[in-house]
């Protein structure tokens, strides 16, 4: 009865309702849209991250990670990576040597980290391959190929086919060089990773720098199912005991700890608006009360008890948030669902966003909790907007409220 | 006069309205200025980092210099530039550098990094290089040793006293090699300028056997507002074979960084607005269906409909006034304790920042247009939002009104 009640008492007056309806709408759609977009953009990265950069799950031995030291190598690599991708769930094994060093072309010279792989089981691993965007996957050069990204190509000033020189210092700490031929160009979205990375062959790199048969820095392992990572990482704990076993989250924590700043930053932003929209809604309940003084003393004179008062002006005002509300939501959810599919075109920044390693074309990301929760906060925001509307109509005294005008 | 002092009565003849209206654009405002002057603040750290410590405001370089970026790029450092260049006054500063890569090795870790020769004095006075010093002793003119940058130093593990080898490209192809003593170690605040090198420039050209060359000359400025007129001078006098570049144009992600951000922000700040503006579109709205008889029996006995369509203007824009001067005056304490005590981040959240290459330093701006924005902004909201009164008293029918 209530219920009706109040519904109806929200549209007698359409004009002022649909102004705060459409502003609480307004509101709500664009956090929605403006969440999910953020939403979007943090999870391409971090899928991008863990395709191209880091992998669910990283194998050293103890103590590499922070020396980097060539010696800290793992024996018995291949063996290794036979038993791990025996595992369930395991998508893809690679063996890695990694080494820092300078790179060259007649030019110059910069920076890099040099990656030795086996082409096959890396391809499983990263998506290194499918990011070529000029020559081949470790095809087409007959010797020592190497794959480069475009930005570095460029700031060596090199093209397909070029022959660039590595220096770097080997296993008796002698400084030597070694020539590879580029076989392709590859591009991701983080320009940094582009510009700091290279690829050549394990065979080729283990020759040059006198490196023991079948060892390797780094063993990477791709997961076909997220919710496993955590079971195959303790598989392979076990396997190999006396090494470091690290998820991305471990070897990354920066990039969970984002997307936990990015959430909180978000909820912010949406009880921002939440709280400017407080303000509206309690603004109109009030005009509301003021203009019907005299049928709240005609409710209270015949007999309607203060409790039934004060929740029918509750139940009005939550409605009326919730209308609003709910048509946000649906809209929002419309929109940031169109753009799950369609990607936004953020090109006019590219050079900015690919410093920072986000894709230009961006995905929104709508997810089922965020939706739960903004809706619990409208209705909470109604029903603090409400609470004082209504204890200001329990306030006034029948008597007096009958004989205002 | 009158007609704003009426408009001002008009608004406390109902108190809490006005009180609530004005209470939403002020939290609205402080919102948005906090936001603004975070926003502008970290773009200052952003810019400083790469300007004030690294790029300098303008830099001549070869013309060929930065499409291929080599030490044959290089360019031989005559009096006459200098004359041309000690001839705009407004460069405050300029220290001639020549940047190369380097092989960097200690005993058994190496490193692939750049080197950066200066002239020690010169240096200091356009960047402050000695400001950042940790351990040890700055480099002196003619010093055959080097500085490292403290992330370099860890990952190398060297210290001060200790030994560099060196190995690279020099001129024209010739092979440079060489053994240099640890002077000392830098600490820079940007993660970016933490992995380099800092070489005395004579011994730097030598190492590179490009002797009297320079990869570039940095240019200091009073402040940015000087850039383009000291750029139009030193393009008048300085021409071919050389090229005069400024940060912007030397640093464009970090541009294009900042505009990807201060966009978002402007969403954010819309959306904000937007809902403030049916706040205020509301209040206007029933306010005067709430007068419309007395706006009637005003009409009524002869006052002009365009003179009380202006007192409800009045009123529409007095309330945003209020809301925005009470908001930018409750924004000012705590946009001034934080300009003055920056947040330092720590942990996790630190790393993250230092991953993107960022400072984990939160400033706040201080710049009036952080304050004035915001002003504006409500102001014109007010405006379009106060058409809504007078278009309605034009319109208003006597007969009808009277009855409400």
């Amino acid at each position: 009865m209530i219920f009706s009640i109040s519904w109806r008492n929200i549209w007698r007056n359409k004009v002022r309702s649909l102004i705060i309806i459409t502003a609480v709408a307004l509101g709500i759609c664009a956090g929605m849209f403006s969440t999910s977009f953020m939403k979007g953009m943090m999870d391409q990265r971090i899928r991008q991250a863990i395709s191209t950069e880091i992998s669910h799950i990283q194998i050293h031995r103890q103590g590499y990670r922070q020396e980097n030291s060539l010696q800290l190598f793992m024996n018995g690599s291949p063996a290794m990576v036979g038993k791990i991708r025996k595992i369930n769930h395991v998508k893809g094994v690679s063996q890695r040597i990694i080494i820092q060093s300078m790179v060259s072309s007649a030019e110059t010279s910069s920076g890099v980290k040099i990656a030795g792989i086996y082409p096959d089981n890396e391809q499983d691993v990263t998506n290194l391959s499918t990011k070529i965007v000029e020559g081949k996957y470790f095809d087409g050069v007959p010797k020592n190929p190497v794959v480069v990204s475009r930005k570095l190509a460029e700031k060596l000033n090199v093209k397909l086919h070029s022959k660039i020189v590595f220096t770097l210092q080997d296993m008796d700490k002698n400084i030597t060089a070694g020539a590879f031929r580029i076989a392709g160009l590859f591009e991701t979205p983080n320009s940094v990773y582009d510009e700091m990375n290279v690829f050549v062959r394990h065979d080729d790199l283990s020759r040059l720098l006198d490196f023991p048969e079948g060892a390797s820095h780094e063993i990477a392992i791709l997961v076909d199912d997220n919710d496993m990572i955590a079971s195959v990482q303790d598989e392979v704990k076990n396997m190999v005991a006396d090494y470091e076993v690290l998820n991305w989250k471990e070897i990354s924590p920066e990039m969970s700890y984002m997307t936990e700043i990015m959430d909180m930053y978000m909820y912010i932003f949406i009880i921002i608006i939440l709280l400017a929209l407080l303000f509206g809604i309690i603004n109109t309940m009030l005009m509301v009360i003021l203009e019907r003084v005299k049928e709240i003393g005609m409710l209270m004179a015949v007999g309607m008890n203060k409790l039934k008062i004060f929740t029918m002006i509750m139940v009005e005002t939550v409605q009326l948030s919730l209308v609003g509300g709910v048509a946000g939501i649906v809209v929002g959810s419309l929109i940031s669902k169109h753009f799950e599919t369609h990607a936004i075109n953020l090109s006019l920044w590219a050079k900015g966003y690919s410093q920072l390693g986000y894709d230009t074309m961006a995905y929104c990301s709508l997810e089922t909790e965020m939706v739960i929760n903004i809706t619990v906060l409208v209705i909470f925001t109604g029903i603090i907007a409400a609470l004082y509307p209504a204890y200001k109509a329990l306030k006034y005294d029948p008597a007096e409220a009958l004989r205002m005008e | 006069m009158s007609n704003l002092k009426i408009a001002w009565r008009n608004l406390w003849r109902n108190k809490r309205r006005t009180m609530i209206t004005s209470a939403s654009i002020f939290f609205g405002v402080i919102f948005a200025t906090i936001m603004s002057s975070m926003q502008e603040g970290s773009y200052g750290t952003m810019v400083d980092n790469i300007v004030k410590f690294y790029s300098g405001y303008i830099q001549v370089f070869n013309e060929d210099y930065w499409d291929n970026k080599t030490i044959n790029n290089t360019y031989e450092l005559t009096d006459s530039l200098l004359k041309k260049i000690e001839d705009v006054e407004e460069i405050t500063f300029y220290s001639p550098r020549l940047e190369s890569f380097a092989l960097a090795s200690s005993s058994d870790i190496t490193k692939g990094t750049l080197v950066i020769g200066i002239d020690p004095e010169k240096e200091d006075q356009v960047t402050q290089v000695s400001k950042w010093l940790k351990k040890g002793n700055y480099l002196k003119p003619g010093d055959r040793g080097i500085l490292l940058a403290s992330d370099l130093a860890k990952y190398l593990k060297l210290d001060v006293n200790d030994t560099l080898i060196m190995l690279g490209q020099g001129f024209h192809g010739i092979s440079a090699a060489g053994i240099f003593p640890v002077r000392g170690i830098l600490e820079f605040s940007s993660p970016e300028l933490n992995k380099v090198i800092y070489m005395e420039l004579s011994s730097c050209q030598e190492f590179y056997s490009a002797y009297n060359r320079v990869t570039s000359l940095v240019i200091m400025l009073k402040d940015h507002y000087d850039i383009p007129i000291a750029l139009k001078k030193m393009k008048e006098s300085i021409h071919a074979p050389y090229n005069i570049m400024t940060w912007g144009e030397m640093q464009p992600e970090l541009v294009q960084m900042i505009g990807a951000d201060r966009a978002g922000g402007v969403v954010m700040k819309v959306i904000l607005y937007m809902i403030i503006g049916f706040g205020i579109f509301g209040t206007i709205m029933m306010m005067i269906q709430e007068r419309r008889r007395e706006m009637g029996v005003m009409v009524a006995i002869g006052m002009q409909r365009l003179k009380l369509g202006n007192i409800l203007f009045l009123e529409t824009i007095l309330i945003g006034f209020l809301g925005v001067f009470t908001g930018i005056f409750g924004s000012i304490p705590i946009i001034s304790y934080y300009f003055n005590n920056p947040i330092r981040l720590t942990g996790d959240a630190a790393k993250a920042m230092i991953e993107m290459g960022v400072e984990p330093l939160m400033t706040f701006s201080w710049m009036p247009s952080v304050f004035y924005n915001q002003a504006l902004i409500v102001f014109i909201l007010s405006l379009l939002v106060g058409f809504y009164p007078v278009y309605k008293t034009l319109k208003l029918k006597i007969n009808q009104a009277l009855r409400a």
